[in-house]
């Protein structure tokens, strides 16, 4: 019987990767569900493909680079690129359909000069995409220093349009479980990108070459043409996955898809592709993104794991992919070894120093699962911090509260906590110029004018609210200080922040943004 | 670099030959440009006896990618890449702040001495102690590098992008996902100290110093380069490529280390995110500005940290031509390109045969 099994395995070798991949991904979907009832949700597991469109496109592209031996970092830049002129053309008004087009262009032809220069002046394919992915960012920040938001119709019914499921939901009440238009195009880019690998000649041209170039050119393949071609095709990829991820968030800025290309790369080796080119399956970057997704998901459920882990995870996924790998490169080496026996010993050396690396990675998995452990035995990551004896005791923030205040219409959630006097006020604003206040104890009532309010989101959108550089600055309560909580919604995007006054490293521009809204709240001392 | 095999007296040619030859000139055409278009940048001053401008400041915000760039040349020259010295810097930098300041993880201080945590001369771990901790830690990322791509046998962009992307999860685990404000005197005056000169550069001076004992006063700079040209021979010449590339790659963690230290105590916070972000990249940069080719081979570690400055220099002009922060990204993909072409074996080729002209005219 297990003979029989090796023989099989023997004989499908190049889909173990691939396969080892996609079983891993459906027991650790299988397990969170045993854990976490609410991933039994169909929804849940559609999500997976619903949040990750973008990735799967840019994966499929990056997928065919790899195959011919070559890297591309440029995706984040061009993704960038793309939903900033994207949004600024859009803002000008411009027909969605076009601007569509000519960002496709514009990536392609980034995608070509490229594939010019690492196949006509022999530049090393990572340099050139270095200097691609800088140059793409940085022609961003000449468009715009700030998020656009993006409100055209197409756009919206692109991205908000629901395709259920038939069989699983209702059709008269749209409800039920779904997946966007988005999904469609990738799964779409999947498999013509499969067809084209694996049915065509180019496809037969890109795994030659990613074989062995040299011999590729020998066998009279247009090894430049094909090379060129491909970059142009990675390019098109990452303009889609920047079109896609405009639709998805509906708005364009410079800092987003920072390390998009390492998660591309990561779902790609994770997918069973080498990267020293040849060999793997443009399939696989479904289940590259797919375990991608579901370590995502599973420490979304588990709520105790910070998002951090992610990278963890991914990286020693990543790990344990290399090592089958090098464990099937192995094998095939061994077999056409057989006469040597000099060569049988190194391999016998080489199949050491792997079950070394796997002893390495059982340890380091048993350190990871030991902090785990230990993290829960101390409460959890990112509880509250317990504040000194001597200080107010600090109130949990009433998040459930500010959320619900936020979708029954609020513009501006704002609740500040501790200070000498040991408050805790949640105010809400609401766009008709209402402003209600809550300590906990009583409400109070304040009447602005509508326009008013317009001002003071737009100035709190003016410096920099839905950018990056207003970050989470949770930080180590001083004891009498204020915590924050805000949120602001405003043209259709949303961010809440969290952050603690008093020795803490805020930007400044958070700080006016607290002052702005100081201005306008009513004091509870104020109210007799 | 091609060498031709006849030996040519011409002056001029040992020059052009040279690996300082093309980095210089990079640096001499932008500080050209800062000469013609940005009145008063070449201006110093001194204040209380330290030195200031824009041509310290160059060194001084250059000293990060130079310590980096010294560590990676080794690493290139045996044929291989780090990715991953950004992400070490930001494990150092949670290294070194958690052991200072380690109330963030909850460890409990006696009420005493909690009200010193903001106090600028309170530290938990003396200052040597961290350093060395530091250090350490991150040589012993280096030599994980190292392991996988020696003993493993695992693609060298591969094998440290498994710590690019896990080291920055690593680094947050550390501090438990906080920045870390830093607060003691004597740490901050690693990256922001002055005397004369910013102190970051002395610090330059004596890794480059260890680096250069290393490779030129032994024969591992040798064992290095030859590594880099054929792995294969040189192991049948009865050099252990393995060794060597464990050496390098250790180094360069080393210099990663050092580099994390130097950049969290100028800015004085733990920032698992941004810190040393993209810096492999500015890195592996400054290496090929300095002529050293990717595949392995022939190195020069003051051509790579001329190669640092041409980059530290474009920055820091742009911003003095008043580009905007984020924008700068876009000048410098230009000038990769730039350097790429000069690079290139066919502008090389126009470049010989202009010289040879001259050659025979002199």
């Amino acid at each position: 019987m297990m003979s029989r099994i090796g023989a099989f395995i023997a004989r499908n070798r190049r889909f173990v990767p691939m396969s080892v991949t996609a079983i891993l991904s459906v027991v650790a979907y299988i397990l969170g569900a045993i854990f976490y009832p609410g991933m039994r949700d169909p929804q849940v597991f559609l999500n997976l493909f619903r949040t990750t469109p973008f990735l799967l496109i840019s994966a499929v592209g990056m997928n065919l680079v790899i195959l011919t031996g070559g890297i591309d970092l440029s995706v984040s830049g061009v993704v960038a690129l793309t939903t900033v002129a994207a949004a600024a053309l859009l803002r000008q008004g411009w027909n969605a359909w076009v601007v569509m087009g000519l960002m496709l262009l514009m990536g392609m032809a980034l995608g070509a000069i490229m594939g010019a220069f690492i196949t006509y002046l022999k530049v090393q394919p990572f340099i050139a995409t270095l200097a691609g992915m800088w140059f793409a960012r940085g022609l961003c920040f000449f468009i715009s220093d700030d998020a656009i938001a993006i409100d055209n119709p197409i756009y919206c019914l692109l991205g908000q349009t629901k395709i259920l499921i038939p069989g699983l939901s209702d059709p008269k009440t749209q409800t039920g479980p779904f997946i966007s238009i988005l999904v469609i195009v990738a799964l779409l880019v999947l498999g013509v990108a499969t067809y084209l690998a694996h049915y065509t000649r180019f496809g037969r041209a890109i795994y030659a070459i990613g074989g062995n170039e040299q011999s590729a050119r020998l066998m009279g393949l247009p090894v430049e043409r094909t090379k060129v071609a491909v970059y142009t095709l990675n390019g098109f990829c990452s303009a889609l996955a920047g079109i896609v991820l405009s639709i998805y968030v509906s708005s364009g800025h410079g800092l987003y898809a920072r390390g998009f290309e390492l998660t591309v790369i990561a779902a790609v080796v994770m997918g069973g592709t080498m990267l020293t080119g040849g060999e793997g399956y443009v399939f696989g970057a479904l289940f590259g993104v797919l375990i991608t997704g579901v370590t995502q998901t599973l420490i979304q459920f588990n709520g105790r794991l910070s998002s951090w882990w992610t990278n963890i995870v991914v990286g020693m996924l990543t790990l344990i992919f290399i090592g089958v790998q090098s464990l099937l490169a192995a094998q095939k080496g061994r077999r056409a070894a057989k006469a040597g026996d000099a060569a049988l010993q190194a391999q016998r050396r080489r199949r050491l120093v792997l079950y070394g690396g796997v002893a390495g990675l059982v340890i380091i998995a048993g350190v990871v699962i030991s902090l785990i452990a230990g993290q829960t035995r101390n409460g959890g990551v990112g509880n509250t911090p317990t504040p000194s004896t001597a200080a107010c005791q600090f109130r949990p923030f009433r998040d459930q509260e500010a959320a619900k205040l936020a979708t029954e219409g609020a513009v501006l959630v704002y609740e500040r906590n501790g200070g000498p006097d040991c408050i805790d006020e949640l105010f809400a604003i609401y766009p008709d110029g209402r402003v209600v206040g809550d300590n906990g104890v009583r409400t109070i009532e304040k009447q602005l004018a509508p326009e008013e309010v317009e001002t003071l989101l737009g100035n709190i959108a003016e410096r920099g609210w839905f950018t990056d550089e207003i970050y989470n600055t949770w930080h180590t309560p001083c004891g009498q200080c204020f915590e924050y909580h805000i949120t602001v919604k405003y043209q259709g995007q949303e961010k809440s922040v969290t952050a603690v006054d008093g020795g803490t490293d805020a930007p400044a521009d958070y700080w006016q943004v607290v002052s702005l809204i100081n201005g306008v709240i009513p004091k509870f001392m104020d109210v007799p | 670099m091609n060498r031709s095999p006849k030996k040519d007296t011409s002056s001029w040619r040992a020059i052009t030959e040279s690996k300082l030859f093309f980095p210089l000139l990079a640096l001499t055409l932008i500080l050209l440009v800062d000469l013609f278009f940005v009145p008063g940048f070449f201006k110093l001053e001194t204040k209380e006896g330290h030195l200031y401008g824009n041509l310290i400041d160059i060194l001084r915000n250059g000293s990060t990618v130079m310590l980096l760039a010294i560590g990676m040349t080794l690493v290139i020259a045996t044929g291989g890449v780090d990715l991953s010295v950004g992400a070490v810097m930001a494990i150092a930098a949670s290294v070194a702040a958690i052991m200072m300041n380690p109330v963030i993880i909850g460890v409990k201080l006696p009420p005493d001495l909690l009200k010193f945590i903001n106090d600028p001369n309170f530290t938990y771990a003396p200052l040597w102690e961290v350093i060395v901790v530091t250090l350490f830690v991150a040589t012993i990322c280096g030599l994980w590098n190292g392991f996988l791509v020696a003993y493993a046998k695992i693609q060298p962009m591969v094998a440290t992008l498994i710590l690019m992307i896990a080291g920055r999860g690593i680094a947050q685990l550390i501090t438990n996902g906080v920045r870390i404000q830093i607060f003691y005197e004597p740490y901050a005056f690693i990256g922001s100290g002055w005397l004369i000169l910013p102190f970051s550069l002395y610090i330059v001076a004596a890794v480059y110093l260890i680096a250069w004992f290393l490779t030129r006063k032994t024969a591992i700079g040798l064992f290095i380069e030859s590594v880099g040209i054929n792995a294969r021979s040189s192991f049948f010449s009865g050099i252990d490529e393995k060794k060597i590339k464990l050496l390098a790659y250790t180094f360069c963690g080393f210099c990663a280390g050092v580099a994390g230290l130097v950049t969290s105590s100028n800015i004085r916070t733990s920032d698992a995110n941004n810190i040393g972000l993209n810096y492999e990249l500015d890195a592996i940069l400054a290496v090929v500005i300095g002529g050293t080719l990717m595949s392995g081979g022939r190195f020069s570690l003051l051509a790579s940290l001329i190669g640092a400055l041409v980059i530290q220099a474009t920055t820091t002009s742009m911003y003095a031509l008043g580009v905007p922060a984020n924008a700068v990204l876009a000048i410098k993909g230009l000038v990769v390109i730039f350097v790429i072409l000069l690079y290139s074996e066919q502008v090389r080729g126009i470049i010989r045969r202009l010289t040879a002209h001259k050659g025979s005219l002199s």
